[in-house]
């Protein structure tokens, strides 16, 4: 069956185009031309067919594309990407935060974002086969599940967040360089944006940390990269 | 564009000078200077601490000489009217003793050699008698002394006597009614001497430390009022180091206020202009990137079904695929010009591998070359903006790619702070009088108008320059051996910082001035080789996002 993919886009031609070149992928696309819209659609698909990706435009009229993707990060994990014609470190940044998984900037290569949906759902699918349960002090990590428990109560993080943290435990004390991370949680095979490992590291930390500005689990290794303490 | 006009083309030129320091970033054009004049001239703070420094010497020398003038006269004065009326004593009593007592005048003599050890010599008729024979004889006394004695005179001269300085008195009397006699008395006065080479030493001590301290004064002075120029010269700086918001403190100096307000108000127009144009940028740039985007998207699902179409339609669908794409580069090579002279690109410098770095910049560009990296490199951690470092090597690539046939080998070398990247081809090479010129905006060079002109944007090297310049580095072309060219960058990277146990990542880097080699990895004495491949399934090249 076809992956469902929800396209917030408000300028029709661009949105038309860009549905077309989506269903020649095979996907099968909705699309809605503001945040607000895109927030009823999610919430109708809650209780009909889901969205197995999301991709948000910056630039909506109302509430725009970082707005969106807070919003729909309260209530879900589905894998977001952000399309935006701002190139500033400031806005990749800033939709980052917002929860976005990765981003593209306008004009993109249609093949470019094809493969980006692509990484994002066959990540999204990747089941792991390690150990049942991973304990790091109150932290504790149910690969199989799904679920991550800080102190007992368990913590929404987002696909992205996971397979992050996913893979800091499974090297946990060993260093994972940007690159590492890049291409093992993003499934880039190229020289990515290590922004983005930034970025989900430091969203990582605000839900896994009791204290996020001085981390006991997730610990940067200047020069290196990240590792999880064992 | 701001800052075309003082756009400094030396970045691309070729290494000329050797040797000398690598050109800086910030540097402005000297064509705006006022003329040259042929004389070198001492900076005004010089020139105000000479002119205090040769006041206080002329004033301490001054009175210093008055000082010590007037004391010598005054002290001479009254060692010689003391003397005098000693010596008159002491002619008295001699005068005495010969007519009384003993006419044998050496005896007369020594009878009355008095105080301070003073000898004496006496003149009659011709026949001297001095107090010692070994003191003083008839040749010690000036011929002129001796004369003005002789006929009648009291009188008295400082000479110098075999290196020790003496006052010499002469005290005329007569001996027997008729016979005039001549009593020459000397005196030592290399204790006044003393006294007074003292005083002289202190003085000319006293003149170097007033002239010292006028210097002092004058460099502590002249350096406090230019302070408001260097200020301002400081700000005028940060602005063209793009930091537009900078300001001079309005109430420091209050009358230089009309200066302070004239330089804020110019800066505040040229942040309220820059702001306008960064601000028309962006609205350009998202106004052509919609259309661009609906453009390029569309025009897959129609190369989707290329197969479908009619033949005529197929050729028309690859003209449009091609324009596109191109279209696509300029809009992208444009606004990152016009971004890198808007003052907007961000420096993002990082740690990374110089080797790894090359080699998939190469990779991301899906060109096969053989990348040679020296072993002092190869695994060498600097901090470097990556995306950057990238984009030149991507468009270095991608122009031998365009205009030579494709790049042969990509050369990686360390050279203290420095990092070269060489791109060389085998092309047509470039002609000497096109090696400066081929780093300008739309100037391609001959071969360029000739072979694959119509893909490129013409904006790939002065792109490579702009970065290469905003980096602190340059990039000049020179002939590959017999044929082709050899694109040169060399960029300044920096060793690491010490590892410290902090959270954040190193987002600033350590000043550059800090910069030193990093230590060399220990490597085989062969150079790493390696052929990069693309990776066949490849994700599309990062190109589009790093702007």
């Amino acid at each position: 069956m076809a992956s469902r993919i929800l396209l917030v886009e408000d300028d029709e031609r661009i949105r038309t185009s860009m549905r077309l070149s989506l269903e020649d992928e095979g996907y099968d696309v909705e699309e809605t031309e503001s945040g607000e819209d895109a927030l009823e659609a999610h919430a109708r698909s809650l209780v009909g067919p889901s969205f197995e990706l999301i991709v948000v435009d910056i630039m909506l009229p109302g509430m725009d594309g970082f707005a969106c993707c807070r919003e729909l990060r309260k209530v879900s994990s589905v894998p977001i990407i952000m399309v935006t014609a701002l190139t500033d470190t400031n806005h990749v940044v800033t939709g980052l935060e917002a929860g976005a998984d990765d981003y593209v900037t306008k004009p993109f290569e249609p093949k470019e974002l094809a493969a980006r949906i692509r990484a994002l759902l066959r990540r999204a699918r990747a089941t792991d086969g390690g150990p049942v349960s991973l304990v790091f002090g109150d932290l504790e990590i149910m690969p199989e599940a799904g679920v991550v428990r800080s102190q007992g109560e368990e913590v929404h993080l987002t696909r992205t967040e996971f397979l992050l943290l996913c893979e800091l435990a499974a090297n946990a004390g060993k260093v994972l360089s940007r690159e590492q991370l890049l291409e093992r949680v993003w499934s880039y095979d190229y020289f990515g944006d290590g922004r983005l490992v930034d970025v989900h590291v430091r969203r990582l930390r605000t839900k896994v940390e009791t204290d996020p500005s001085d981390p006991r689990h997730v610990l940067t290794v200047r020069g290196l990269g990240y590792k999880l303490a064992p | 564009m701001i800052g075309t006009g003082a756009r400094e083309n030396g970045s691309a030129s070729p290494p000329a000078g050797a040797g000398g320091p690598h050109p800086s970033g910030g540097k402005a054009g000297p064509s705006h200077r006022t003329r040259r004049r042929p004389r070198r001239h001492l900076g005004l703070a010089a020139r105000v601490t000479t002119t205090f420094a040769l006041g206080a010497l002329a004033l301490s020398g001054a009175l210093a000489s008055i000082t010590y003038f007037s004391v010598r006269s005054s002290l001479i004065s009254q060692e010689e009217s003391t003397l005098a009326h000693e010596a008159i004593a002491n002619a008295e009593a001699v005068k005495a003793q010969i007519e009384v007592h003993d006419p044998y005048i050496p005896s007369a003599l020594a009878s009355v050699n008095g105080a301070r050890g003073a000898e004496s010599i006496l003149e009659e008729a011709n026949e001297w008698y001095p107090s010692s024979p070994s003191g003083v004889s008839e040749s010690d006394i000036p011929a002129k002394l001796s004369e003005l004695v002789r006929s009648g005179h009291l009188a008295e001269q400082l000479i110098d006597l075999g290196g020790t300085p003496v006052l010499i008195v002469g005290v005329p009397f007569l001996h027997t009614a008729t016979e005039h006699v001549a009593y020459f008395q000397i005196f030592d006065m290399s204790e006044v001497a003393g006294t007074l080479s003292t005083l002289l030493g202190a003085l000319i001590l006293a003149a170097v430390v007033t002239t010292l301290l006028g210097a002092i004064v004058g460099r502590w002075g002249a350096r406090r009022a230019l302070r408001p120029l260097r200020q301002t010269a400081r700000a005028a700086l940060s602005i063209a180091g793009g930091q537009l918001d900078t300001r001079l403190e309005s109430d420091a100096y209050s009358d230089l206020a009309v200066l302070t307000s004239a330089f804020n108000k110019m800066a505040d127009g040229l942040q309220d202009r820059i702001e306008r144009e960064a601000h028309f940028t962006s609205d350009v740039n998202h106004e052509l990137r919609s259309p661009l985007t609906t453009v390029a998207t569309a025009l897959s699902v129609l190369e989707a079904r290329r197969q479908e179409l009619p033949e005529r339609a197929q050729k028309a669908l690859d003209l449009l695929s091609a324009e596109v794409k191109r279209f696509r580069r300029l809009v992208d090579d444009l606004l990152e010009i016009s971004r890198l002279d808007a003052g907007l690109g961000e420096m993002n410098r990082e740690e990374v591998s110089l080797g790894p770095l090359v080699e998939h910049a190469v990779a991301a560009t899906r060109h096969h070359v053989l990348i040679d990296v020296s072993p002092d490199v190869a695994e060498r951690r600097v901090m470097a903006d990556k995306l950057r470092f990238e984009r030149v090597v991507a468009n270095l690539l991608e122009n031998a790619e365009r205009y030579a046939g494709g790049a042969t080998r990509v050369v990686v070398e360390a050279d203290g702070p420095w990092a070269r990247v060489a791109v060389e081809d085998r092309g047509p090479g470039v002609a000497p009088e096109e090696r400066e010129r081929i780093f300008d905006r739309f100037s391609r060079g001959t071969s360029g108008r000739r072979r694959g002109a119509g893909d490129g944007t013409g904006l790939g090297l002065a792109i490579v320059a702009e970065h290469a310049r905003l980096l602190g580095g340059r990039v000049w072309v020179e002939p590959n051996g017999s044929r082709g060219a050899r694109f040169v960058v060399e960029l300044p990277v920096q060793p690491l910082p010490e590892p410290e146990a902090s959270e954040t990542p190193p987002r600033r880097p350590p000043p550059r001035k800090a910069a030193k080699p990093a230590p060399a990895r220990p490597a085989g004495g062969q150079p790493l080789s390696s052929e990069v491949a693309s990776p066949g399934s490849a994700p599309p090249q990062p190109a589009g996002r790093d702007r």
